[in-house]
């Protein structure tokens, strides 16, 4: 076991860089751009040229997916980063002797949690005029999504850095009179870069399906970009669904991606 | 002095909590009169162009509006208001708004309700079959079942079950149960462990006694504050689920308020949603 990760582990990131390939290559894989519209051909089965058929408006579903998978494993991760990024530069403020600052942190820490943040997307997308563009509303989806959810990491970075004020390494540290600067790069940052990552692998996960909890409810991203989200939307007609089944190839893409993840995520606890 | 400093820790996480659970309602209810405020049309005086009004009356009506309607003016009245009930009219619904929230709350409130109990019992009783009879066949397939129901979007789950015509609460307490499920196991799990427990399974006590003295007891404070936990985010769950699955309730009057742009019923439904979800984290750090 000490040799590498487990055999399942190896599997869900081949499976995994697999998917975000397919996502990348989408421009050149894609049979057709994701929103030509073919205007004779609406709601179809797969045939040639169409190995999923066409929706609703006439547009190729295995191009969409394939958009789709871009815009959704991409930014998601995207996402994650900016949360990762807010929270450590907020939590740098739980290292500093000022109390005052600290207890801010944790109040605003405590206020970010309780806040209902999909009301903030519904909110957000009344705000938006009904033709937003689809690069705007994509960008603001998950840029909210990056800002909001600074304060589950934040929680563990916190504790993680008021834990190190007792280390044993700290004080060697300072006894040997090394710069707080240095303190931090060279001994401290070591510690919270393995908590980010995990933080990292646990958000990914939440952000993919946000987005698509919020593209299935058209809070998402604007059509035509597609997303796993606003592709689930076909989900609402179980007549369409059960004439044609391949419209489940988006929830069964989502559905193998997220146990992917969960496979590389560190155990889910919620923050109590 | 041990109890003396434990009621001092209550009373300063009471403070804490009161003081952080008037802050969250404080800028819901900021961020929602200033939603409310920054509203187009809000502006718009209506006698603006009354042929009746001299420029000059049309110009002190103009600048008393400005001056009453400033935000820091507005954020007060909103919150005075607000407090006896009052938020204001529904533009899409052309009602009061505490009209329309009276007439959903306990359709939330029961599916919330449902929801949670059944997220709870569920998730715990397979946290409990993944550590307590320390069974493989037992803990590969609770793991494998909260897995899969965390692969699936909350609002998919609605749609099938909308779509068999299965009671909806189930939907969202299967939504629940693998958030429930990993946060019971990992304390169960902890306790379970325990030196204390090893010891008094070494002395011969049964297992009811163990479970209940060693792993319940002292995991029961926790548990208690997965509890509030769960109400929040079943909470959240109840939008999607309502919204697709036309439920009337608070979950569907906020998303028919977002495709309407019903600024004040949404402003309202956030600061009381705000308000619930802090009271309810609020009580979940006391109980913890």
């Amino acid at each position: 076991m000490a040799g590498g990760p487990r055999p399942m582990t190896r599997l869900a990131v081949t499976l995994l860089c697999l998917v975000v390939v397919l996502g990348l290559a989408a421009p050149w894989l894609a049979p057709h751009p994701y929103a030509q519209q073919i205007r004779e051909f609406t709601t179809t089965a797969p045939q040639p040229g169409f190995p999923m058929g066409l929706d609703d408006l006439g547009r190729d579903r295995l191009s969409r997916l394939l958009y789709a998978t871009r815009v959704s494993v991409l930014l998601a991760p995207a996402a994650a980063t900016i949360s990762i990024l807010v929270a450590l530069l907020l939590s740098a403020l739980a290292a500093t002797p000022s109390r005052t600052l600290r207890w801010s942190l944790s109040l605003g820490n405590s206020i970010f949690l309780s806040l209902p943040w999909i009301f903030l997307f519904i909110i957000l997308r009344a705000k938006l005029p009904l033709n937003t563009d689809p690069v705007v509303s994509v960008t603001l989806t998950f840029a909210l999504m990056g800002v909001a959810g600074w304060a589950v990491p934040s929680r563990a970075f916190t504790a993680s850095i008021l834990g190190m004020k007792d280390a044993g390494w700290l004080l060697q540290a300072r006894a040997a009179g090394l710069k707080p600067w240095r303190i931090a790069t060279s001994h401290a940052w070591p510690h919270l870069w393995a908590l980010a990552l995990a933080q990292f692998r646990i958000l990914i996960p939440a952000y993919v399906l946000s987005e698509a909890s919020l593209g299935l409810l058209g809070l998402g991203v604007a059509d035509p970009m597609p997303s796993w989200g606003n592709l689930l939307q076909d989900l609402q007609h179980p007549d369409v669904v059960q004439a044609n089944p391949w419209t489940l190839a988006p929830l069964g893409l989502l559905v193998f991606v997220m146990i992917c993840l969960e496979v590389l995520a560190p155990s889910r606890k919620v923050a109590l | 002095m041990i109890s003396a400093g434990r009621e001092s820790t209550f009373a300063t996480r009471f403070a804490l909590g009161l003081l952080t659970f008037l802050a969250t309602v404080l800028l819901g209810g900021f961020a929602a009169s200033a939603l409310v405020r920054y509203s187009p049309g809000f502006d718009i005086d209506e006698n603006a162009w009354n042929p009746h009004l001299s420029a000059v009356t049309v110009a002190a009506r103009h600048a008393r509006l400005e001056t009453e309607n400033g935000l820091p003016r507005f954020y007060l009245r909103y919150l005075s208001r607000a407090a006896h009930g009052d938020f204001g009219k529904s533009e899409a619904f052309n009602l009061p708004v505490s009209e329309l929230l009276k007439n959903r709350v306990l359709v939330s409130a029961s599916l919330l309700t449902g929801g949670t109990l059944g997220g709870l019992v569920l998730g715990g009783l397979l946290a409990w079959l993944a550590v307590w009879p320390r069974r493989v066949i037992l803990e590969i397939p609770a793991a494998v079942a909260s897995g899969l129901l965390l692969a699936v979007p909350p609002a998919v789950l609605a749609l099938f079950f909308f779509f068999r015509e299965w009671p909806l609460w189930l939907a969202v307490a299967l939504a629940l149960l693998p958030r429930v499920f990993g946060t019971a196991r990992s304390l169960l799990g902890t306790w379970y462990a325990s030196p204390a427990l090893l010891a008094a399974r070494a002395r011969g006590l049964g297992s009811a006694t163990l479970a209940t003295r060693y792993v319940l007891a002292p995991a029961a404070p926790q548990l208690a504050a997965l509890v509030g936990v769960a109400v929040v985010l079943a909470f959240g769950s109840l939008i999607p689920i309502e919204g697709l699955c036309d439920v009337p309730g608070l979950g569907q009057l906020a998303l028919k308020g977002a495709l309407a742009r019903d600024l004040p019923l949404l402003s309202a439904l956030g600061l009381i949603i705000t308000a619930l979800v802090a009271g309810v984290q609020w009580l979940g750090d006391l109980a913890r």
